[in-house]
This record gives structure tokens, C-alpha cells and sequence, in this order.
């Protein structure tokens, strides 16, 4: 702990699945490698990705993906109950990401297009992040996770601080980087509206932002499509920019149930 | 090489008093036995290694220092959440005294009104206790305190002591009961109409949340109390204690360096101030 | 004060020289743009560049920095982290010369800051008259900082194939005589600079259309003008105006601790007076939660605030935070527009 206060045991870490690419638990895997005192400071006792681990006896759940199917809640509301902290790892579990795609399309067109004419066998319902089904403590996110943030929020849960994700937008670590602005070279970026933590990696290699780490609290969306109407963007080239990685804070579930 | 305004001195938790559900009391103490030196209203910042600093406005009273000062925390953000985990021994960062406190030269030979609400009463506490340890000096003093609930009073047996003494007019109430509360129902200036006071020679302080403060200040002004006569100590977001980080500032004035204590008519025409 | 005289082929000499005893930043290249950075190689330096993306004031206040370093181990001890080396900050361009002035006296004001200071006491400050306007933004004529007689170690005036060079301080005067091959003016040379810096004059433009003087008083009588609603319907609340801004130098305290909690680093990283959370209280109460109010903020300490504490106006007309905002809010057609509603009354 910090200065002062009482050595303690090390937190039980998990980590869990939903729907999702796994490539943010790919990215904890990384840092494991580099951040090797990791493993110092936490006990992983279940990793399915990583180790062959399945104890159910943790503090902390990093949860991955978004909740797709009725019965995934349960498997969820388990893991909640037994988490101290649950974080949602990744833009799945944090903002339903890519998968909440399939929220603006009719379900039924989307259940025939995926499974064919055995669609009714497959249960599924609009993709939602995990706060939609059960109390979050704290977020990592991003498309993927960035690394570093990871391990930020592994220090805050040890010191017992609230996980330092920035609520501000990703042009303030562009500008901090010294960046030429995407806007300056003809380019279109989400930057002024999504969130930062990321330190600006997109716009730092000269591609725009697309908010895969969700939209700040409180953007001012009319400004935002002020300026990429300037850009050249069509409502409906817009729509796609707000609704890439976002579509569930845009549609909700949508059609769905 | 050269010092850093930004480093703290370490210092000691030599006691930790819970208060209320939200609230501690805590005892500080440095480990050389050396005073804070500060004066009433003042604030420092207090860090947590790791966690992060914020700035908490000073309690006890320079009169009653005996190498010691104390902090009345409600637990809110970072630092003061794991604070409150925190045992007697623990150690923690202390940067300051900072800021402008309340002038209590100018209070001398003065009636003097507190009208705290809430939290509010950590700050004037010091000021109160040092009126009190120095009564001789000053006029009559009125203690208007407000709270919530019963459940959300600070430092009840100073309030109680301060009830009991016939130097001290004390009035205290509450926005909403509950079955042990026999006393005031209603928001702090429902105690104003009780009192009667000789405006010129009053000085009033008062501190609490603005919607709570900015009704109090209209109480003071209608008593006929001068606006240089009305102290308030106002709270901000700082960074720094000293003048450099921009987040206290209240337009042209920085919450750190001219505040936190301010008069009524300093601040009247700042329209951020209230 | 003395002048010399520096054949332009002999900059990449002494930018060279001048790397085996400072770290030098200079003005660099980045994409179609220009940024003020370490020179990797003293060829890098542009001088030629119109302005920066961010301000020299990078390489003083640095946009992220460990300013302690916590060791815990029950209690704990600390230690301040100043981190200054011998530094030249080589083609700095007037505005932000002038904007470096402010930053002195706002970090050595009451509690000096001595991360800030001692690395600028460590600094040598070589600037670089500009002869053109470096676009349609600057406005650095209006504001006065579009030439500078103090406040360097070594000023250049472009006279052709050389430099022009005025001697700012003796520091400024050993660098000179050190590490370059310059020589002392001829009368003619130096009238010739003379002769430049008149001819300049004429070149840039008065973009405010009232004396930037009168910026404190305007002000005062502004701060209900309607225009502050205007920007704010317009304002990301990005932050950018303020990051690019030479004289902005609001800070937020991190504390990163490492994962065996056996450390703890204290950063400081620029804030914005922007973004939503900067006057926001651990309660939730945000003393300055409206966009509007959030703008009317900036632009009152550039024009109003900073010069009641300083002596000095917050902006230097470098034209930086129009740029850089996509929204279009430009600082000076705020102020002429208050100018003149006022007058129109």
C-alpha cells in the first residue's frame, strides 16, 4: 500500500470473456512481458487466454466483451458477485464496441445473414456493454487497450484510487505530442470528441482518430459535425464516424430486444 | 540543489477520531515536534505518496497547537478515500500553511457571528476556538451552525460545551430531523431572525456550500453588517497552495494566494466568486 | 550594445559546436509543419520556418514532468526532480520571446518554482526577427511583440547571406565569440539592420483595430457581452487554444505509483482551463461548468488578468490558438468585436 499503511496480501486477479477479439487480453499478455513486476504485485488465478488457470476465488475481474446473449448475463452476474472490482477490459465491455454494429441493422436481416436458415437456432440479442447488465467499477478502454493504461489502472486499484481514465478528448495528448492536426493535412479525426489515455497514437502516425475508446462525457456534438461537414463528411459519412466504434451510445440496442 | 515548493514535509497521523459517517477527525503532527504555524482559515496540502495531494482547510486553532494540528476530512475523491483507510502512525505529506486567513486583529473588541454550514464549520472551528481560548478580547459571540441531519453535526461535544457556556450564543438546526432530534428544524438562516446583532460592531464569518452561503450572506447583509465586516472562506479545486496552477482562480483572484478567506465586499462584483 | 555579424553558412557550424556543451532545440521540421524540438543534427534547424506548432516554452516547461520522486518504505522520503541542463534555445521568434518574459515572472512570482527556474537559468535564449508576417493569423504588431530589443542572449535579422546579430547579455556575447565565427558589423552593416528592421515595420499588419493597451479597460466593461455564449455554442472545449498558447501555463499533479509501491512519482502535466474538470471540487461542484464561461476565462487572462498580476498582456499575437482551433474562435475577432459594440453604444 502506500506510504505508511500495512503490507497486504497481493489482490486475485481474473480474467473473462465475452463476445469479443481477445486482443485485449493479448494486450495484458504483453505487458506482462514488459511489465514483469506485475506478477510481483497481483495473482492471477484465472486467465483462460494465458495460463491454465480456472479459480474462482478473486478480488479483481477484468471482463472482456460485450454481452451478446441472454445467457451470458448469468455467467456475468456470477463473476460480479464474486468481483470486489470488476473492470471492464476494452472497448467491448466498455462501449460494446464494433459488435454493437449489428444494433442498427433489423434483427432479422443480421440472424439470416450470419446463421442462414438456422438462425432460430442461435440465441442472440443486441450487443451491450457490461454496464448495461451489472454494476462497473472502472473502465479500460480502447480498441485495443493501450498497455500503459493497463498498468496504470492495476497501480490505482493496488493504491486504492479510482483508475485514472481521462475524461478529456484525445486532441489534448495530440497537442501535448506536438502533432500536426489531421485536419491541417486533409484528414478527418474524432479527436475533439473522443476520449483520450490513448496518447494520441493514431493522430501521432498520421491516421485519424475513430473513437475506439469511446465519446467524452459531455462533446459538443453540434461543433463536431460543424467541423467535419467543413471537412467534406456527408450526414451520412458522419454517422459512420460517430457509430464505428459507438453505436450503442448512438442506438442503444436498437431493434432489438 | 534547490528546493522544490512542491515537496512535502512528512508527517504523522498521531490520532484519527471518527466524526460521522463521512467525516474524520485528524490529529497531524511532525515528527520533530515543530508547530504548523498557521494562521485560522488557512489551508494546506495534504499528500498521500502514490495517491495524490489536495488542499484541506485547517481545524484546530493555532491556540491550542501543542505541536499538533488537526484536519476535519469528509471522504470524497482520491486521497481523502484512502485517508480514511488510514490508521494512527500512518504518515502522510504535508505543504503549507497556504493562503490568507481570517484577520483576527481586526476582530478584536468586535461582536463576532459564525454562521457555518455543513463541512464549513472545519475551517471556522480554528477561528472559534482561538475567539474562545482569547474571549476577553472580543464582544459577544453567536455560533449559528447548520447541518443536513442530526447524524451529519461536527465535533458534537464542542458543539455541546458550546451550548453549555453562558459567553456564547448558540443556536444550531437541522434541514430534516429525525426521532432523537428535539432541537431546530429548518436551514441555517431560520436561526437568523433569533438573533439580534449591533451590525457595525460585528464581524461575521461564514462558510459552507454555496447554495447554503450565498442565502447566509443575504441574512448578514439584511442585519446591516458591513461588507467589510462579512468573511468568507471559499473552497476550489488547486494544485499547487501557491499561485501557479490556475484552478482556484476566481476571475482576477486565486483562491490560494488572496482567499481563501474573503470579505463580502471583495468579492461581491465577482461573478464567479459566489 | 554591439552588433556582429554571422555568414548564414556558418549557422549549421555553430548549432554544431554549440551540441557538444548544450542541448540545443531549434526549429525542425514536421510533416508541412514546423516544431520546436532538440535538434538531432544541427542541419535540422529551419530558420526559415513561419512559426511552431507549439511554443519554445516546451523546452521550459516541458508538457509532462517528474517533479518528485517519493521512496516509501513505512514513511517515506522525497526528493525533488529538477531536471535542467545547459540549453540553447536557438531561433526563437519574437512573440515568443515575449511570451517567455511572462513565464518568468508568473514562475518566479511569490513562491518561486525552481523546476521552471533553474532550468531557464541554465537556458540561453537566441531569437530571430522575423521579416514577413508569418501568416494571416499573427498579429504580433498589434500586441508589440513584433520585434524585441531585451530579453534575449543573442537576437539575428536576416540581412541576406548573413546574420545580423545583436548582443543581448554577456552570456549571449561568449556564445558568440566561442562557438561561432561571427564578426563585428561594419557601420554600413549595421545600418543596413537598422534600415531592415524599419523596412518591417511597414510589412506586418494591425490586425486589432484599437491599441492592444486599451485590451484591460475594454475588457472590464465586456464581461456580460453576448459574444462569450456566441463561442461557447462553438467551443470543442479540446483544449488546444490553451496547449499551443506561448504564455499558457496552467499545470495539473499526477502521482504514479510504481507497481511494487515501493516508489511514487509526482508528475505535473499542462492543464487547460478548457476542459470540463479544471474548476471542478472533489464535491462536484464545477465553479466554471459553461463553454462560454470557459472561453470568457482564456480570454480575460490574456487580455486582462495576467497583465493586472504581471505587468504584461497574456497574449503575444502569435496567432497560435486560431489556428489551431477547428471551430474557428479567433481571439482577435473576439476582441474587435467587443471594441466595437462598445463604440457603437
Amino acid at each position: 500500500m502506500t506510504a505508511g499503511s500495512k503490507k497486504q496480501e497481493k489482490p486475485k486477479v481474473a480474467f473473462f470473456d465475452f463476445a469479443s477479439c481477445e486482443g485485449c487480453q493479448l494486450t495484458v499478455v504483453d505487458s506482462l512481458q514488459t511489465h514483469l513486476d506485475l506478477l510481483d504485485a497481483v495473482e492471477i488465478v484465472n486467465f483462460r487466454e494465458a495460463a491454465t488457470l480456472n479459480g474462482w476465488d478473486f478480488d479483481i475481474a477484468f471482463v472482456e466483451g460485450s454481452i451478446t446473449r441472454p445467457h451470458d448475463e448469468e455467467r456475468l452476474r456470477r463473476i460480479r458477485e464474486q468481483a470486489k472490482v470488476l473492470v471492464a477490459l476494452g472497448a467491448c465491455a466498455d462501449t460494446g464496441c464494433v459488435n454493437a454494429l449489428k444494433n442498427l441493422l433489423p434483427p432479422e436481416e443480421v440472424r439470416r445473414y450470419v446463421y442462414g436458415e438456422h438462425a432460430d437456432w442461435y440465441e442472440t440479442y443486441g450487443a451491450r456493454p457490461l454496464s448495461a447488465v451489472v454494476k462497473v467499477d472502472a473502465v479500460i478502454p480502447g480498441c485495443p487497450i493501450d498497455r500503459e493504461e493497463f498498468v496504470e489502472v492495476v497501480k490505482a486499484l493496488l493504491v486504492g484510487k479510482r483508475p485514472p481514465i481521462p475524461d478529456y478528448p484525445v486532441c489534448v495528448e495530440c497537442k501535448l505530442k506536438g502533432n500536426v492536426c489531421i485536419f491541417h493535412v486533409g484528414g478527418i479525426c474524432m479527436g475533439p470528441v473522443a476520449r483520450a489515455g490513448c496518447g494520441a497514437i493514431c493522430p501521432t502516425y498520421g491516421d485519424g482518430c475513430e473513437g475506439c475508446r469511446g465519446i467524452i462525457p459531455h462533446p459538443n456534438e453540434n461543433a463536431m459535425k460543424e467541423v467535419l461537414d467543413e471537412a467534406g463528411l456527408s450526414v451520412d459519412d458522419m454517422m459512420h464516424y460517430f457509430r464505428m466504434f459507438n453505436a450503442y451510445r448512438e442506438v442503444g440496442v436498437g431493434q432489438w430486444e | 540543489m534547490a528546493d522544490s515548493i512542491y515537496v512535502p514535509r512528512l508527517a504523522r497521523l498521531a490520532d484519527i477520531r471518527p466524526m460521522t459517517e463521512l467525516e474524520k477527525l485528524f490529529v497531524v503532527e511532525f515528527p520533530d515536534g515543530s508547530s504548523l504555524g498557521h494562521q485560522p482559515g488557512q489551508f494546506v496540502m495534504l499528500s498521500i505518496p502514490g495517491v495524490g495531494e489536495a488542499p484541506i482547510s485547517i481545524s484546530s486553532s493555532p491556540s491550542r497547537s501543542n505541536g499538533q494540528f488537526e484536519l476535519c476530512i469528509r471522504r470524497m475523491g482520491d486521497v481523502t478515500g484512502v485517508l480514511h483507510r488510514m490508521r494512527p502512525g500512518d504518515v502522510v505529506g504535508i505543504r503549507g500553511p497556504f493562503g490568507h486567513g481570517f484577520p483576527i486583529e481586526q476582530m478584536r473588541g468586535k461582536d463576532v457571528l459564525f454562521a457555518p454550514g455543513g463541512l464549513g464549520l472545519a475551517p471556522l472551528r480554528s477561528l472559534i476556538n482561538q475567539v474562545l481560548d482569547e474571549r476577553g478580547s472580543f464582544g459577544r459571540v453567536i455560533i449559528l451552525y447548520g447541518a443536513k441531519r442530526p447524524a451529519e453535526l461536527l465535533f458534537r461535544d464542542e458543539l455541546e460545551a458550546w451550548a453549555a457556556r453562558d459567553d456564547v450564543e448558540f443556536h444550531v438546526t437541522v434541514d430534516r430531523g429525525d426521532e432523537t432530534w428535539t432541537g431546530n428544524i429548518g436551514v441555517i438562516t431560520t436561526l437568523f431572525p433569533k438573533i439580534t446583532v449591533d451590525p457595525l460592531n460585528t464581524v461575521a464569518v461564514t462558510c459552507g456550500p454555496p447554495i447554503m452561503y450565498r442565502f447566509v450572506l443575504m441574512e448578514m447583509l439584511s442585519k446591516g453588517i458591513p461588507e467589510t465586516q462579512i468573511y468568507l472562506s471559499l473552497e476550489r479545486r488547486m494544485k499547487c497552495g501557491v499561485g501557479k496552477c490556475g484552478h482556484c482562480q476566481i476571475n482576477h483572484l486565486y483562491c490560494c494566494r488572496e482567499g481563501p478567506v474573503f470579505t463580502y465586499a471583495q468579492i461581491k462584483n465577482v461573478p464567479e466568486a459566489l | 550594445m554591439r552588433l556582429w555579424v554571422l555568414p548564414k553558412e556558418q549557422v549549421v557550424d555553430m548549432v554544431c559546436r554549440l551540441m557538444a556543451d548544450y542541448r540545443v532545440w531549434g526549429p525542425q521540421a514536421k510533416g508541412p509543419q514546423f516544431a520546436f524540438e532538440p535538434l538531432p543534427d544541427p542541419t535540422a534547424i529551419r530558420l526559415d520556418y513561419n512559426i511552431s506548432i507549439l511554443s519554445p516554452k516546451v523546452a521550459l516547461q516541458p508538457p509532462q514532468e517528474r517533479i518528485a520522486v517519493f521512496h516509501l518504505d513505512g514513511g517515506f522520503t522525497v526528493e525533488p526532480v529538477i531536471d535542467a541542463e545547459p540549453t540553447v534555445i536557438f531561433g526563437i521568434h519574437t512573440c515568443d520571446l515575449h511570451a517567455l518574459a511572462l513565464l518568468d515572472k508568473a514562475f518566479s512570482a511569490d513562491f518561486p518554482d525552481a523546476h521552471y527556474l533553474e532550468r531557464r537559468q541554465q537556458t540561453l535564449l537566441v531569437s530571430l526577427e522575423c521579416l514577413q508576417p508569418c501568416d494571416e493569423h499573427s498579429f504580433c504588431k498589434s500586441m508589440g511583440t513584433w520585434t524585441a530589443d531585451s530579453g534575449y542572449d543573442l537576437h539575428l535579422m536576416d540581412l541576406g547571406d548573413a546574420y545580423g546579430v545583436s548582443v543581448g547579455t554577456a552570456a549571449g556575447e561568449a556564445l558568440l565569440t566561442q562557438y561561432a565565427q561571427a564578426r563585428p558589423a561594419t557601420d554600413t552593416e549595421a545600418q543596413q539592420l537598422h534600415e531592415a528592421r524599419d523596412a518591417k515595420r511597414l510589412r506586418f499588419p494591425n490586425r486589432l483595430n484599437f491599441d492592444a493597451a486599451e485590451l484591460p479597460s475594454l475588457l472590464a466593461t465586456a464581461y456580460d457581452h453576448p459574444i462569450w455564449a456566441e463561442l461557447g455554442d462553438r467551443c470543442l472545449s479540446c483544449g488546444a487554444c490553451t496547449n499551443v498558447c506561448p504564455t499558457c501555463y496552467c499545470f495539473n499533479v499526477i502521482d504514479s505509483p510504481e507497481l511494487s509501491l515501493k516508489e511514487a512519482v509526482r508528475w505535473r502535466r499542462w492543464d487547460s482551463c478548457q476542459l470540463d474538470e479544471f474548476a471542478r471540487v472533489a464535491s462536484g461542484e464545477n465553479f466554471r461548468e459553461a463553454r462560454a464561461a470557459r472561453q470568457r476565462h482564456r480570454m480575460f487572462r490574456k487580455g486582462k488578468w495576467l497583465y493586472e498580476r504581471f505587468g504584461e498582456l497574456g497574449c503575444v499575437g502569435c496567432g497560435r490558438c486560431i489556428r489551431a482551433c477547428l471551430t474557428h474562435i479567433n481571439i482577435v475577432d473576439t476582441f474587435n468585436a467587443i471594441h466595437a459594440s462598445q463604440h457603437r453604444r
